[in-house]
């Protein structure tokens, strides 16, 4: 066990396969290393199944298992029945892509929920098939270039607007569904302990840009997923049971060109009276959502500025490593 | 049969992608804008920071490293900390003096005693001679060092130019003494009303002492040259000084004063306060931002300023003195013309003045507050010597700008060339090399806008002498010192450590360490600092 830190667990650890400045890698160890090592986690196939676990080295220090692409959920909802006739309240928690949410996992996604398991789904949504080399995947937003939604004489990128999934998911009377993103620490650690703290199916969409599809510097994968909620393309939202029932409010609209700017998926936009047709779209799709879920003017605890500040000591972490663990 | 693997089964730590790097980040502390300009070289982010936790006597220890006045200078400094402060560029610069002189206030107030350093007692003798801000400093970095200091004024009582020059309403009387006795308290011995070549000679002080620090201020005004009367006419530093000693003079209803810099200022408000109508002749122009193009604009902070003009004092900007106008020996007033150059063409302060442009003011009273100069007399041989004989020149005298704060700053320096030269064993002090940060390096999304908390202006009738400006409450002194960007500082804020993708940033009990071992180097850190500790370094 890595016990170099005595300020957190790192569920997920050093070593692993991630390209330099993944985001789903930092997702995925932020939101394990709020459960903590005291879970069973189930891996979906995609990018964070495969670095994490490559050539018989694992980078998990919890309980982890992967079985095929679409039956995550299906694989939970096993683990939990037999936890509970075994009597235990042992967290059980799937991670997948937004291919194995949206698209492969979606059909036994939907059987977890509708019979109600006691589960945290959590997706780490970089829109698009990374891990096999940037193909499109219904997550993927409109207007993107990715190996099969090239541009050119026909098309400006994918023509097909991002699956809805969390309306999707909260359509099944669901207690618990949220979205979050990197950026903003102390609003992800708000949702993940309100998820754990609720009974039955949760679900968490956490946005985590991806340098290499989304070809941007690598420097920049959290001020990229911060212009993503700034902008209003990616709400951050709650719903209980369907309802809406919280936003983080944005303090400041920005405009959607300084989000699609340093991405190198959206370079084909900028320069022709196409591309900048689709800018305008896009610039629409980011409006409608602010207005969908009034992101300008919620009444909210916080808001993009205040979610962000920077405070000496910082703004809390994780539940941190027994003195007497670390000694053994 | 088993197939041979390329890798052990186990834990990925085993594998250390801290190869695949091509560059590295590191944390690395700079020097905040604020201590850099600051001519006490106080490291006024670390006082801030503790000050921000409410480590009040801590605070003030660190602060008085450098500078044991914060009660005093935290009121009359012209604070070019503020002015280089980065949060100007966010929303308004940090209140950097109200927090000092509150930390001096408190001082005062739980009368807390400054500690030696060092404990083992030295044989070599220093002589200091003069009391004001250059002579004590120096005075207090020897003594907290374990040196016996002596130090001689020629006044009955010390503060130098702190006591006599500074008005009443910016610098209360008990404020000064009560830090200067702190000062005393650690044992230096004070001769006043000892003038060095008068009551004791400069031979003597060679043979009595290892090393001298002359500190003796600027004492004789630049007197006006253009009249041959000195009737109704005064030099600033003379008014100054007899108002200190208590005198209440009776003024003229009309008053000109005739100078652009802080004195003309003091002694404008001082005036008023004696019930006359003032006017400031300045051959300067208003300041406007910084306090380094000399030239042409007045060496004076514009917050005084406005002040001095709230009060009713009446400015001229870029006028000259042509010739006093009397009536027989009266002085009726002055015939002024505009300012066509500050400086004569050898860089003396001379104005010329355009003609054509003259008008007059009517005053029964000028005075000059056209600068000082040095008062040698009775230590001529000790001022050639050089620094060989051990004997050190500081302060207003040494030449440097005539700031208080400034002085404090050189009675430092002379403290440590002391102390190199005596070979004292913690000599030599090398100053740490600290890279420079700009607000360019700074993330200020990080920094919520956050208001400036100001000290309260008492009104009161213009007669009396009282304080002008209130000090701030503890928790608003507290809010302000949070107010701090912290430039270049880490500050423990958990960005870097949340955003490493790959776990190789350790949190340690105070601070971070990177694991090299697994850093990729992706820089998200360095991007997602928010006040530019981390740097970017390329691996060859």
């Amino acid at each position: 066990m890595d016990k170099r830190d005595p300020f957190r667990h790192n569920v997920l650890t050093s070593g692993h396969r991630a390209c330099s400045g993944c985001g789903e890698a930092m997702a995925a160890r932020m939101v394990c290393d709020l459960i903590g090592p005291d879970a069973i986690y189930i891996n979906a196939t995609g990018c964070l199944q495969v670095f994490t676990t490559h050539n018989q080295q694992s980078a998990w220090q919890a309980p982890w298992i992967h079985s095929v692409f679409a039956n995550a959920a299906a694989v939970a909802s096993g683990v939990e029945a037999a936890l509970r006739v075994r009597g235990k309240d042992t967290p059980v928690v799937v991670q997948a892509g937004d291919g194995g949410t949206f698209d492969i996992g979606l059909q036994c996604l939907s059987g977890m929920i509708e019979r109600g398991h006691d589960v945290l789904f959590v997706c780490y949504d970089n829109e698009a098939y990374m891990n096999t080399g940037v193909q499109r995947s219904s997550s993927t937003p409109h207007a993107v270039h990715t190996t099969t939604s090239p541009p050119g004489r026909l098309s400006q990128g994918k023509h097909h607007l991002k699956k809805d999934v969390i309306s999707i998911v909260a359509a099944h009377y669901m207690p618990y569904a949220a979205t979050a993103t990197i950026a903003y620490f102390p609003d992800l650690k708000a949702k993940v302990e309100k998820a754990m703290g609720i009974k039955g199916p949760r679900f968490l969409q956490v946005l985590s840009p991806c340098p290499l599809g989304w070809a941007h510097d690598s420097a920049l994968t959290v001020t990229v997923s911060r212009l993503a909620v700034e902008t209003g393309l990616f709400p951050l939202i709650e719903l209980e049971h369907g309802e809406l029932t919280g936003v983080m409010r944005l303090a400041e609209q920005k405009p959607v060109e300084e989000y699609l700017r340093p991405q190198g998926r959206f370079r084909h936009l900028f320069g022709n009276g196409e591309g900048a047709a689709e800018l305008r779209h896009l610039q629409a799709l980011a409006d409608a959502r602010i207005c969908r879920y009034g992101l300008l003017d919620a009444a909210t605890e916080w808001d993009t500025q205040s979610a962000m500040q920077s405070m000496r000591h910082g703004r809390g972490g994780y539940v941190p490593v027994l003195q007497e663990e670390m000694e053994k | 049969m088993t197939p041979e693997l390329a890798f052990e089964p186990g834990s990925s730590t085993a594998y250390h992608t801290g190869e695949w790097r091509i560059a590295k980040p590191l944390y690395r502390d700079k020097w905040p804008p604020c201590g850099q300009s600051c001519p006490a070289s106080e490291d006024i982010q670390g006082w801030l920071a503790l000050a921000s936790e409410q480590q009040w006597e801590t605070a003030w220890r660190k602060l008085t490293e450098r500078n044991p006045f914060p009660a005093t200078m935290g009121r009359i400094c012209y604070h070019p900390c503020e002015q280089a402060c980065n949060r100007g560029h966010l929303d308004s610069v940090v209140n950097i003096h109200a927090v000092e002189r509150h930390l001096g206030d408190l001082a005062i107030a739980n009368r807390w005693r400054h500690a030696p350093l060092d404990e083992l007692p030295k044989r070599q003798r220093i002589a200091v001679v003069g009391a004001g801000p250059a002579g004590l400093s120096c005075a207090f970095q020897l003594v907290r060092r374990g040196y016996p200091v002596t130090v001689f004024d020629a006044q009955k009582e010390p503060g130098g130019t702190l006591r006599s020059g500074i008005p009443a309403y910016r610098l209360p009387k008990a404020v000064l003494a009560d830090e200067i006795d702190a000062i005393l308290a650690l044992g230096i011995e004070l001769q006043a009303g000892t003038r060095v070549g008068r009551e004791i000679s400069e031979e003597e002080l060679r043979d009595r002492f290892d090393a001298i620090f002359l500190a003796i201020g600027t004492q004789r005004p630049r007197r006006y040259q253009g009249d041959a009367s000195s009737h109704s006419v005064m030099s600033g530093l003379d008014f100054l000084h007899r108002l200190n000693r208590g005198e209440r003079m009776v003024l003229p209803s009309r008053v000109a004063v005739i100078g652009g810099g802080n004195t003309a200022i003091d002694v404008a408000r001082c005036a008023r306060r004696l019930g006359a109508q003032v006017t400031i002749l300045s051959p300067q122009d208003p300041p406007v931002n910084h306090l380094t193009r000399r030239g042409t604009e007045m060496p004076v902070s514009s917050q005084e300023l406005m002040e001095a003009e709230s009060e009713g004092v009446e400015l001229l900007y870029r006028v000259g003195v042509r010739r006093l106008v009397r009536s027989g020996e009266h002085l009726s007033g002055i015939e002024i013309a505009h300012v066509d150059q500050v400086h004569d063409r050898h860089g003396r302060f001379n104005p010329v003045l355009f003609d054509g442009t003259e008008a007059f003011v009517p005053a029964g009273l000028a005075i000059f507050a056209i600068g000082q100069q040095v008062e040698w007399q009775g230590l001529e041989g000790l001022s050639q010597a050089p620094e060989s004989e051990r004997v050190w020149i500081g302060g207003d005298a040494g030449g440097s700008p005539r700031f208080a704060v400034a002085a404090v700053g050189s009675g430092y320096q002379a403290a440590m060339s002391i102390l190199t030269a005596l070979q004292d064993p913690a000599a030599p002090f090398a100053a740490e090399e600290k890279p420079h940060i700009s607000f360019k390096q700074m993330h200020l999304e990080y920094y919520p806008a956050r208001p400036r908390h100001e000290g309260r202006v008492i009104a009161q009738p213009l007669d009396g002498f009282d304080e002008t400006v209130q000090g701030l409450a503890e928790s608003d002194a507290r809010q302000e010192a949070e107010r701090c960007l912290s430039c270049g500082v880490c500050f423990q804020c958990d960005n870097c450590w949340h955003f490493c993708p790959d776990a190789a940033v350790i949190k340690k009990g105070a601070g971070y360490e990177i694991d090299y071992d697994y850093c990729k180097g992706c820089g998200i850190c360095v991007q997602e600092c928010p006040c530019g500790h981390i740097d970017m370094e390329k691996v060859e």
